[in-house]
């Protein structure tokens, strides 16, 4: 865990805010996205 | 308080219903938008079925947007010819939306394709909201200010048809409004939305028309898109459920002079980030109820029409019988309701002018 969160660009690790909320938002689509292919099948 | 909708066949708390209507009315004013997108989702969250929330809500829209357009017309702020040409596509989109709408409805499937349009409409303009909203936060504290272009060439612009809009002082094909006008009347048509939220950004960028005519313009043409769409879908499926309409109706213009007044003195950006969390919210609620939620086979009511109060069975009756009559009675109804919406806004307007006149 301690290598992934090095090779986390320096940006991110800048603004814990902005890489929260792209995090977020990530994880958002993935659900709709997901959810929608599981209902259509 | 429950009262009982004939149309629907559900209970609903009149209560709920007119304080959910006056927040969205409330959300209309403060940011423009009609609020079918979030009002309709609503509806379905408290129990009416997705087929009966969309066509009460095209009604109730229609009210509203009688309502504000009637006070863009006494303010001069309305461009006619192209919201005319916004609605010959608009039209065309209604009927190609109702198609599909019908198709869907025939397989069994209208429910789950209103929830998932729903669903990917707020996340995109969820998603989308925010971005712009912390943008303008970020940039608001570094204190940076940037330019924008004042109309950008598009390949829709090279079509041919081209005429003058006077008004809006424009030499445009008038394709690109029938363009625009066809999605909006297919989307809104679908999903029982009055579709400003893609068309004002249209009128804006694609269009390239003066801000002052676009909320006016945008009123206008969603007046013929939802007049159709209510009728069709009186006549198609009687699913308008006059009841419901009217307590929509009230709570909606209510909120929407409250949100505009409140929206004088709040900052915008803030509150555009809110709105866009609250988008995303109800989207992922949507998104749990589809497809999470364990749905429970739901019981079939059967109604004795006798059993009804007498307006109920004459709402009922007069839909099953006369589903013509019907549809235009909607459209009367909503119309009466925002043109005497307008005027009272407007007597209150004039007699609060006097008074701080003659305070002077």
């Amino acid at each position: 865990m301690p290598e992934i969160l090095k090779n986390l660009p320096s940006e991110i690790k800048k603004n814990k805010l902005k890489a929260g909320i792209f995090l977020g938002l990530s994880a958002y689509w993935g659900v709709i996205l997901v959810g929608t292919i599981f209902s259509i099948h | 308080m429950e009262v009982f909708l004939p149309i629907a066949e559900v209970s609903v708390n009149i209560l709920v219903i007119l304080s959910l209507s006056g927040i969205v009315g409330v959300l209309s004013g403060l940011f423009g938008v009609g609020g079918g997108f979030l009002m309709t989702p609503f509806l379905i969250f408290f129990g009416v079925p997705p087929t009966y929330a969309v066509a009460n809500e095209a009604n109730n829209i229609l009210a509203t947007s009688v309502s504000g357009s009637t006070t863009h017309y006494l303010k001069n702020t309305l461009d006619y010819k192209m919201g005319l040409m916004i609605v010959v596509g608009g039209s065309i989109g209604t009927l190609l939306g109702i198609w599909t709408f019908t198709y869907f409805k025939g397989i069994g499937k209208i429910d789950i394709v209103i929830s998932l349009a729903y669903m990917y409409i707020l996340a995109i303009i969820g998603t989308a909201m925010l971005i712009e909203g912390l943008g303008e936060i970020d940039k608001a504290r570094k204190k940076i200010i940037t330019k924008k272009k004042l109309h950008v060439h598009y390949w829709i612009h090279g079509l041919p048809l081209r005429m003058r809009f006077p008004k809006s002082k424009l030499y445009e094909s008038a394709f690109t409004p029938i363009i625009i006008g066809l999605m909006v009347g297919f989307i809104a048509a679908i999903m029982g939305i009055g579709g400003a939220f893609i068309l004002v950004p249209a009128m804006i960028y694609i269009i390239g028309m003066p801000t002052k005519l676009i909320p006016g313009t945008s009123l206008f043409v969603t007046i013929f898109v939802s007049v159709i769409v209510t009728f069709l879908h009186a006549f198609n499926y009687a699913s308008i459920d006059l009841i419901l309409v009217g307590m929509l109706v009230i709570g909606s213009i209510i909120g929407v002079q409250a949100g505009q007044k409140l929206g004088e003195s709040i900052d915008s950006s803030s509150l555009k980030t809110l709105l866009a969390v609250l988008l995303l919210v109800v989207g992922i609620a949507i998104a749990y109820d589809s497809f999470f939620a364990e749905h429970t086979a739901e019981e079939v009511v059967k109604i004795d029409v006798n059993n009804l109060n007498p307006l109920s069975m004459f709402i009922k009756k007069l839909s099953a019988e006369m589903p013509i009559l019907y549809g235009l009675f909607s459209i009367i109804f909503a119309v009466t309701l925002g043109v005497g919406a307008a005027f009272i806004r407007r007597f209150f307007s004039n007699l609060r002018k006097k008074y701080i006149k003659k305070a002077a």
